[in-house]
């Protein structure tokens, strides 16, 4: 790369220009920011809470805008709570570091190493002995396979090792893109949609998954109450809640991608019978390929059995740690597979959430929201359902939605706790609509790994995203409003 | 002679070949612009780089995977990056028009980049004689500084860049958008065209104001179109009839400067108008509207604007700042 900065370059007012062009989303972020200090915190907002908004908004468009790297932002956040907040440095720094933290480095490491047991041929093998030739039946096996890894190693495992799957059984049917555009569209948002409807099954689906569990156990659990243990959400009890909505959505993607795209074939024959030769050429399974099943099967035994007790992050880093001492992944694979700036972002992200509830910022949005949906007669029961899924949605089509959920949940439960509502029900709600990102190609990280193979349309993803949007709130709603208090919690 | 003097006489050569930078971003525009170069530089008397410029992945958008173990994977399965594909069609594209051949030798550079480790890519393509094509794969925090890096190392006679808003340009990863293009034209230093609807065979309108400027902008852009054997006409404005003879006098000087070069023009005219409004107006049947920058330098160019970069934006065809 080709530096370019304003002290990389020799000065002049057109690097200057370049520079401040480049910056002009930190330099509005931070004039909004400034303006907004110096004005008086509203009636029932706290200057605290006042200050931990401001610090949010700026946060929330460097995050949308990335004008600086985006662990920068998060280095930004520390400083600001210790300045602005007067917050001593140790207890910032002591926040940074929770399980859900721990949960998130040590997911990201195992998905470098299983992307890297070259697994994936094996997969696409099982999927089409299972699926047979007719491209419909492949699409669904796809989106179930995706859809069932990404709900326990992420989606952005799943989306890494199929992806080529995909690519090559549209390129073995075709050389020409331009003639397989339908072909290439339903097997790539099959990979894409799977896996963002699978992320929600279990709490190892995603970052967002684990950061609300721990808000809950922060926010609601009082070891002298045993009343609050509800509020320690193990893995069984989220697979129980979160895993039939995954289900129900599962035939529906690939209705809505065969209503929107239409494939060029009804079958992919000759490409399969390619892609059967190339796998068979990997001959059987080794004992390296055994021993990474085994230790991938092992971590998630463990998250079922072991979670409430020892973590899902402690899990997450014990399987890490047994590739390595195996020797499956070389560490240095694993360091530079894992872009570390984004677990240091949601660090300093949780612990701005955890201060949004401290300070009382939390308190204050929720009040205003509820008194916005109040005129509306949604400030409670369903309604107020659905508003939050409407409003993550939005949000989390804008970032992350690990970062939405640190930055909503918070003032989700608060909002939960003051129209008398079961802070389970409204934090399932924002987490598993944190996933409904579905509008861009940088929404979700499945979304931006399938579109860097070049052969979907930045618009394709509106196209599907808008029906897949409603499909999946109104299975979201539904499975609340029937099934959900079935399960007694 | 010595091998010294063999030696400086090469590096004299080298200096002396018009190189052409061309911005590809896997659209049709950018292949047009292509198809221009290879105007340009007939007979391989031009050097040409294909450029296509690979924004840096940031890792929260991939979830914090980077973005290069998927790549990674990919490449295991045989299959190409986005902007390998675009660049590989350009280079069919220049050896279906015979300007290069099967048998040039192949020398391929990559060049690590901190925060992308699969970085920079360039294969060189170079024949006998000395003319080179090279197909550089850049990695950039954005498109258009990754482009202005190039322009500025590169120091390119000429860089071409596509305008275009189709749905067809849009649906490409590497994308050159307007804001892109018009970041290009309006930061880089050197001659820049801006090719939009890019047809070969309707010459070069020279447009000249009255500055010194204008008049060695003509002569450069006379250069440059006798290169692809393009007719030009010259061309000015004269805001009110008193500022006509003077206009008039503006093109003569043009024409005599393009004379004493040996070169030669196919027409001139000179009008009374609003300059932006006229220059599109009558420049639209042409290949090209070229201007010179005579705008204000730095800082100064935020808050000022000129002719060229309003045609810039107004003209619906190519257009070419020369500077």
């Amino acid at each position: 790369m080709q530096g370019g900065t304003v002290l990389g370059m020799k000065f002049s007012p057109r690097a200057l220009g370049l520079f401040l062009h480049d910056r002009r989303w930190l330099i509005a972020a931070l004039i909004i920011g400034t303006i907004l200090y110096f004005v008086e915190p509203p009636t029932g907002l706290s200057r605290e809470g006042q200050i931990v908004l401001i610090i949010s908004l700026v946060a929330v468009i460097l995050f949308v805008t990335e004008p600086v790297p985006l662990p920068s932002v998060a280095l930004m956040i520390i400083i600001a709570q210790i300045i602005l907040l007067g917050l001593d440095s140790s207890k910032v720094a002591r926040s940074l570091m929770s399980d859900s933290v721990l949960f998130i480095m040590g997911s990201l490491m195992l998905a470098v190493a299983i992307v890297k047991q070259k697994l994936d041929k094996r997969i696409a093998y099982l999927i089409v002995q299972a699926t047979g030739t007719g491209i419909y039946p492949i699409c669904v096996g796809i989106s179930f396979v995706c859809g069932v890894l990404a709900s326990v190693i992420g989606e952005h495992t799943v989306a890494a090792m199929m992806l080529p799957v995909a690519v090559t059984l549209v390129t073995l049917t075709s050389n020409n893109p331009k003639e397989v555009k339908g072909l290439a569209a339903v097997l790539l948002f099959s990979i894409s949609y799977g896996c963002a409807i699978g992320g929600i099954g279990t709490p190892s689906g995603g970052a967002r998954n684990a950061i609300m569990i721990s808000y809950w156990k922060d926010f609601f659990f009082d070891p002298t109450n045993p009343e609050t243990r509800r509020f320690l959400v193990d893995y069984v009890t989220w697979i129980k809640y979160a895993y039939p909505i995954f289900l129900l959505q599962l035939p529906l993607v690939t209705f809505i991608l065969f209503a929107v795209f239409k494939p060029e074939r009804k079958t992919l024959r000759r490409a399969v019978a390619k892609l059967r030769k190339q796998i068979e050429e990997q001959g059987p399974m080794k004992g390296r390929d055994w021993a990474a099943v085994g230790i991938f099967l092992a971590t998630l035994v463990g998250w079922v059995t072991m979670s409430e007790s020892i973590g899902l992050g402690t899990i997450a880093l014990m399987g890490a740690v047994f590739f390595l001492i195996v020797g499956l992944v070389p560490w240095n694979d694993m360091n530079s597979g894992v872009n570390w700036g984004v677990v240091l972002l949601y660090a300093a992200t949780i612990s701005l959430g955890v201060e949004m509830q401290a300070s009382g910022a939390a308190e204050w949005v929720a009040t205003s929201f509820l008194e916005l949906l109040g005129p509306l007669n949604m400030d409670h029961g369903m309604p107020l359902l659905a508003a939050y899924t409407g409003l993550t949605t939005l949000v989390t089509n804008t970032m992350s939605a690990g970062a939405a959920v640190a930055v909503l949940g918070p003032i989700a439960l608060r909002t939960a706790e003051l129209a008398n509502e079961n802070p389970l029900h409204l934090g399932f709600i924002t987490a598993i609509s944190s996933s409904f990102a579905y509008f861009t190609a940088a929404a979700h990280p499945a979304f931006t790994i399938v579109y860097a193979s070049g052969y979907l349309k930045a618009t394709d993803f509106f196209k599907v995203g808008w029906r897949m949007a409603i499909m999946s709130a109104a299975v979201l709603l539904l499975a609340a409003k029937f099934y959900w208090p079935l399960l007694g919690l | 002679m010595s091998d010294m003097d063999i030696e400086l006489d090469v590096e004299a050569e080298v200096e002396k070949r018009f190189s052409i930078l061309v911005c590809i971003d896997g659209s049709e525009e950018s292949y047009s612009g292509l198809r221009y170069a290879v105007r340009m530089g007939a007979d391989n008397s031009a050097d040409l780089t294909l450029l296509y410029v690979r924004p840096v992945d940031q890792g929260l958008s991939s979830g914090g995977l980077q973005m290069r173990v998927a790549r990674e994977n990919m490449l295991k399965w045989g299959v190409e990056l986005p902007g390998t594909k675009a660049l590989k069609k350009g280079r069919d594209m220049l050896v279906e028009m015979g300007f290069m051949a099967d048998d040039w030798k192949e020398q391929v550079v990559h060049t690590d980049v901190t925060g992308d480790p699969l970085g920079d890519n360039t294969t060189v393509y170079m024949n006998d004689e000395g003319a080179s094509i090279s197909l550089k794969l850049l990695v950039s925090p954005s498109v258009d500084r990754g482009i202005l890096d190039e322009c500025e190392i590169g120091g390119y006679d000429i860089t071409i860049i596509s305008m275009s808003e189709t749905a067809e340009a849009k649906e490409h990863a590497g994308y050159i958008s307007p804001a892109t293009t018009f970041m290009v034209a309006t930061q880089h230093r050197g001659t820049v065209l801006v090719a939009r609807e890019l047809e070969e065979d309707h010459g070069h309108f020279m447009c000249v104001d009255f500055s010194d400027k204008a008049i060695q902008a003509a002569v450069k852009d006379a250069q440059i179109a006798a290169r692809c054997h393009c007719p030009v006409h010259l061309y000015s404005v004269a805001s009110n009839e008193d500022e006509l003879e003077k206009a008039k006098g503006v093109v003569a000087k043009a024409k005599a400067a393009i004379e004493a070069e040996g070169l030669s023009i196919a027409g001139e005219s000179v009008e009374i108008g609003d300059p932006v409004e006229s220059i599109v107006g009558k420049g639209r049947k042409y290949s090209l509207i070229v201007l010179a920058d005579t705008s204000v330098k730095g800082l100064r160019r935020f808050f000022t604007t000129s002719v060229a970069y309003e045609v810039l934006q107004k003209a619906a065809n190519s257009v070419m700042i020369v500077r």
